[in-house]
């Protein structure tokens, strides 16, 4: 383990600089500016009416992970069962224990878990490929060099839309789950917790309101987390052209130490927590606790 | 000091500028400090709970994790606030 991150460190160390001079290759007459990096021209403009559904630079990542997701789902999980287990199997049946013991039976209740453990597995592996797919240099970007895409680090998780729409499935869920339980009356009456009468014109706005909020910070989370390691990285290798080219092996020994923080932590974590969040979320509106 | 006061008050340029610079790093600053003493809290705790009793490691560790994520999420909850008032206002 220790040899095999020294050594991608070490790779590291030697790739992302061609991936920023890439970036900087067709932009010589501005500055380098990491925020460029999120605005997304449309690729292929499809537009309905007021609806703009053109296929963009996260679009074709979100699709790329779906792709992605799918492909790691069937070859882990389809595996022939044998006496021995191969390494396949061994990793199809982590993932699925993690999704089992450590999200579902912990956010969910027994009766719920038949139905909602599938949403919030491919919660977990959807929002693990698309977060990995996004630190890993690919040629989808808006740059050509020669006509042909440069390589460029960018995650699909890193712009609000596809974190909230995320957010409002599950969101939307909790609701429809709450209400078909426990009936409209006794489902909304479970949102007031147990306090004097007088104090109820204070205590509902502020019950709403935290209905909503959930919403943000759900999304918010995993979008900034995403934001924040990628302009990170961006904004240390942005710091050759800058500053100084001497400044170099220190700006990338510094973005490749944040790019394997991303990779080895956040990635995984932040997965698991929209996952586990949604479960429990889904779960306390099955079962509300008053 | 006083006069210095007013050397300040008479520069010129960008003062808008300034002002937003300000804004993103109070919000990223003033968020990490919080974050900061909630993540040290959570795996100092952590340590505590698995010398004592090392046999709930791996029970404790999901919920180790939630706990950091959740504080984590606060830093960013003052970045996205520092961005908006960097770009909006």
């Amino acid at each position: 383990m220790k040899t095999r991150l020294i050594g991608l460190a070490t790779l590291l160390f030697f790739v992302l600089p061609a991936v920023a001079l890439a970036a900087d290759e067709s932009s010589t007459d501005e500055d380098f500016n990491p925020a460029d990096e999120w605005e997304l021209h449309e690729w292929i403009p499809i537009h309905i009416g007021p609806l703009d559904l053109s296929i963009n630079k996260a679009v074709a990542y979100l699709l790329l992970g779906a792709l992605v997701a799918c492909v790691i789902g069937i070859v882990l999980m389809r595996v022939k069962v044998g006496r021995d287990p191969t390494r396949r199997q061994a990793v199809g049946e982590t993932i699925y224990e993690v999704a089992q013991v450590q999200i579902a039976e912990q956010g969910l209740p027994t009766r719920a878990i038949a139905r909602w453990f599938p949403y919030c597995t491919t919660l977990l592996l959807f929002i693990w490929t698309v977060n990995m797919l996004g630190f890993i240099p690919l040629p989808l970007s808006d740059e050509k060099w020669h006509g042909i895409p440069t390589f460029a680090l960018f995650a699909a998780t890193s712009t609000l839309s596809v974190t909230l729409a995320l957010a409002v499935m599950t969101w939307v869920f909790t609701h429809i789950e709450g209400i078909r339980e426990n009936g409209v009356r006794r489902y909304f009456k479970s949102w007031i917790p147990d306090v004097p009468k007088g104090l109820y014109p204070l205590i509902i706005p502020l019950e709403i309101l935290g209905q909503f909020m959930r919403l943000i910070s759900l999304s918010v989370r995993l979008y900034a987390n995403m934001l924040a390691g990628h302009m990170l990285i961006l904004t240390f290798i942005g710091l050759i052209f800058l500053v100084t080219p001497w400044i170099a092996p220190f700006s990338i020994a510094l973005a490749t130490v944040f790019y394997l923080f991303e990779v080895v932590i956040v990635v995984s974590i932040q997965a698991y927590i929209f996952a586990a969040l949604s479960a429990i979320y889904i779960g306390s509106a099955i079962e509300p606790e008053h | 000091m006083l006069s210095a006061f007013f050397v300040l008050a008479e520069t010129t340029g960008d003062v808008a500028d300034a002002g937003k610079a300000i804004a993103l790093a109070m919000g990223i600053g003033l968020g990490a400090l919080g974050a900061g003493i909630g993540i040290g809290n959570i795996f100092g705790s952590m340590i505590q709970a698995v010398a004592r009793q090392p046999e709930l490691r791996g029970e404790l560790q999901g919920i180790q994790w939630l706990g950091f994520a959740l504080t984590e999420a606060v830093v960013f909850y003052g970045l996205i606030g520092g961005l908006l008032a960097y770009v909006l206002i």
